[in-house]
């Protein structure tokens, strides 16, 4: 099995799938951190709504409403949370942050459940990606290509945002030293709060892009808090690289260690973390040296 | 440093008899809310030595419970050794585990040692989930609870259990407050306010943290093996991160940093879950709004409040009251 081309072929692909949502998740979070400090738990409770969002509008409207409103809708929401909660919290320290958003997952996770009941919701995958595709000999399913490709693309607008264009330059000012920043007339704050909304709205798309695979869950923000937060620890808080870095990272780890060894699969991507953590504390590839 | 005040002391008083009399007069339900009660007090306790006292905001000590819990009951019901000695294993291993963890995680501070917390407790988890000596999970069961036949206490009557725990529980408050007003305490709290400073005061500030973490972590093996005695089944659940999030919660809704904040966190912890969910299952809900409306209150949970408001009224009264008493015996003296 293990010497066969295809299996691998098939492995990297899975691996690639998984990073690539992980991607689309921890973006938004590693970015709001870095740009703001803000430690978001809630992130993956915005996934989940994302999700269930794009369900309901599924039903409605069919897959590709879902897809282009989902992450407009949970934007809205972030609008909702940034008014509320964070820019109150902005000044305090990491543990009240953590804390409030902890109690934002809590509260979030039961609005879902009145909301959308306690049962799991599915979506159909669309009729354009439903089949299979023949790639480098190896059968793989169009959705899962589509998530890949996806992640790739987004990956490639944000890199060519942050590191070519004006808006991108402000940004990484901000993450670098936001004093500064403000002081060369850039209006740090307004910058947060669009960088909040389009975090907030890729976690959407990536709840969205999710819905089809995994069953819709009222926990199912909970069970991928986890993981995202392991990829921006890896990576280093705040930088593109770090995330994609840390995406590709997990999703090969844990993918691997899935099939060539089973037994230690789940403890392999925490002892990494681990090892991560003592050897480098602040991430592979943090946004500030 | 930890010190006691007058309203410390009698929130103190007042909790032990309100514990000592529903242990005392409670049918069975509400001894098991009371021993849920004071275990989780156990927890937190645990918790508010190394967050309130030393700045190391654990999130591992959920599983640090699980792992007392795991190994009193492989130790016990598995390998079939005697309870108090499975009991004292239990909290040994967690206090080597919580040691290492500690001493690794020494370097990180804020958010970074949160997530590396987060990660051993999140590898203890992995681990007992997959390995098939620990049940995997369907868990283990069997557990029995400890033998005090000889004092003539049986420990499988709810009452005698509560008051048990209730026991546990006094002399690990003991236990705290005295290693919080030791060297190693008072030094903890130097680090957690100027680390580089005490560094150049030459003390050897990872081994500091470990050995508190350490003590920390047998105190939560400690209130692992309550847990596992109390339910005598264990399952890998008790090792999740939530468990450490709620710990958390408790110690903030009560008062980081107070010990006797966390007790009455507990106490409104279980009660208020208890009566939420008979009648609304959204209880989270209610939860997570009480947190944000705590912390976002800017005041340190419920008795930081309170000692905020009346702490300093009430040791002016006691100042005030003694200066008088010493004035009167001045008087009949002359």
């Amino acid at each position: 099995m293990a010497h066969d081309l295809g299996f691998w072929t098939l492995q990297t692909l899975n691996a690639l799938q998984l990073s690539m949502l992980l991607f689309l998740l921890s973006i938004g979070l590693t970015v709001i951190f870095g740009l703001m400090h803000f430690v978001n738990l809630a992130h993956g409770s915005l996934y989940a709504l994302g999700a269930y969002f794009a369900a309901s509008l599924a039903a409605v409207g069919g897959y590709w409403m879902g897809f282009f409103l989902a992450p407009v809708a949970v934007a809205g929401i972030g609008i909702l949370l940034y008014s509320g909660f964070i820019k109150r919290m902005r000044k305090s320290g990491p543990m009240a942050q953590v804390l409030v958003t902890f109690g934002l997952i809590f509260a979030l996770l039961d609005l879902t459940r009145i909301f959308w009941g306690d049962l799991a919701l599915a979506i159909e995958v669309p009729s354009a990606l439903a089949g299979r595709l023949d790639f480098l000999g190896v059968e793989y399913p169009a959705y899962r290509l589509f998530i890949i490709v996806l992640g790739v693309a987004i990956f490639g607008l944000l890199a060519f945002v942050l590191g070519r264009t004006q808006i991108g330059a402000m940004i990484r000012a901000g993450v670098d030293n936001d004093a500064m920043a403000a002081c060369l007339g850039i209006n740090v704050e307004r910058m947060f709060f669009v960088v909040f909304c389009v975090g907030c709205a890729l976690a959407g798309l990536a709840g969205a892009v999710a819905a089809p695979l995994l069953s819709v869950t009222p926990d199912m923000g909970l069970h991928v808090l986890i993981p995202t937060l392991i990829v921006i620890v890896i990576g280093g808080l705040g930088s593109l690289k770090g995330a994609i870095a840390g995406s590709l990272i997990y999703g090969f780890v844990q993918t691997f260690g899935a099939v060539l060894a089973p037994q230690l699969a789940s403890v392999l991507i925490y002892a990494l973390l681990a090892a991560v953590l003592v050897i480098k504390p602040v991430g592979l590839f943090p946004a500030r040296g | 440093m930890f010190r006691h005040n007058a309203l410390r002391y009698a929130v103190l008083v007042a909790l032990s008899l309100a514990a000592l009399f529903q242990a005392l007069t409670a049918e069975y339900f509400g001894l098991e809310i009371l021993t849920e009660i004071l275990i989780l007090a156990v927890l937190v306790l645990a918790l508010d030595m190394v967050a309130g006292f030393g700045g190391q905001v654990s999130l591992c000590h959920g599983a640090l419970m699980g792992v007392g819990a795991y190994v009193y009951a492989l130790v016990s019901a598995k390998a079939g050794i005697a309870p108090p000695v499975a009991m004292a294993s239990a909290v040994a291993v967690t206090g080597v585990i919580a040691w290492v963890i500690g001493a690794i995680c020494s370097r990180s501070h804020g958010i970074y040692f949160i997530m590396a917390t987060l990660a051993f407790g999140q590898m203890a988890y992995a681990y007992v989930f997959e390995a098939p000596v620990f049940g995997g999970d369907d868990g283990l069961s069997g557990i029995s609870r400890l033998d005090l036949s000889l004092f003539g206490i049986d420990l499988d009557d709810s009452r005698s259990f509560a008051l048990f725990c209730l026991a546990v529980a006094g002399a690990v408050y003991g236990a705290s407050v005295m290693t919080l007003q030791s060297g190693l305490g008072r030094s903890l709290t130097g680090v957690m306010h100027n680390e580089q400073r005490m560094r150049a005061l030459g003390l050897t500030v990872w081994r500091v943290k470990a050995d508190v973490f350490g003590l920390s972590g047998m105190i939560a093996g400690l209130a692992g093996v309550l847990a596992a005695q109390h339910v005598m089944y264990i399952s890998p659940g008790l090792l999740s991160w939530t468990v450490s999030g709620e710990a958390l919660v408790v110690v903030i809704l009560g008062g980081l940093g107070t010990l006797v904040g966390p007790l009455i966190g507990a106490a409104a912890f279980v009660l208020l879950k208890h009566e939420i969910s008979a009648w609304t299952d959204h209880w989270h809900l209610v939860v997570g709004v009480v947190l944000i409306a705590v912390v976002m209150s800017g005041a340190n949970g419920i008795f930081g409040w309170a000692e905020a408001r009346w702490g300093g009224w009430l040791e002016r009264r006691m100042a005030d009251a003694t200066r008088k008493h010493e004035q009167e015996e001045v008087v009949s003296d002359a």
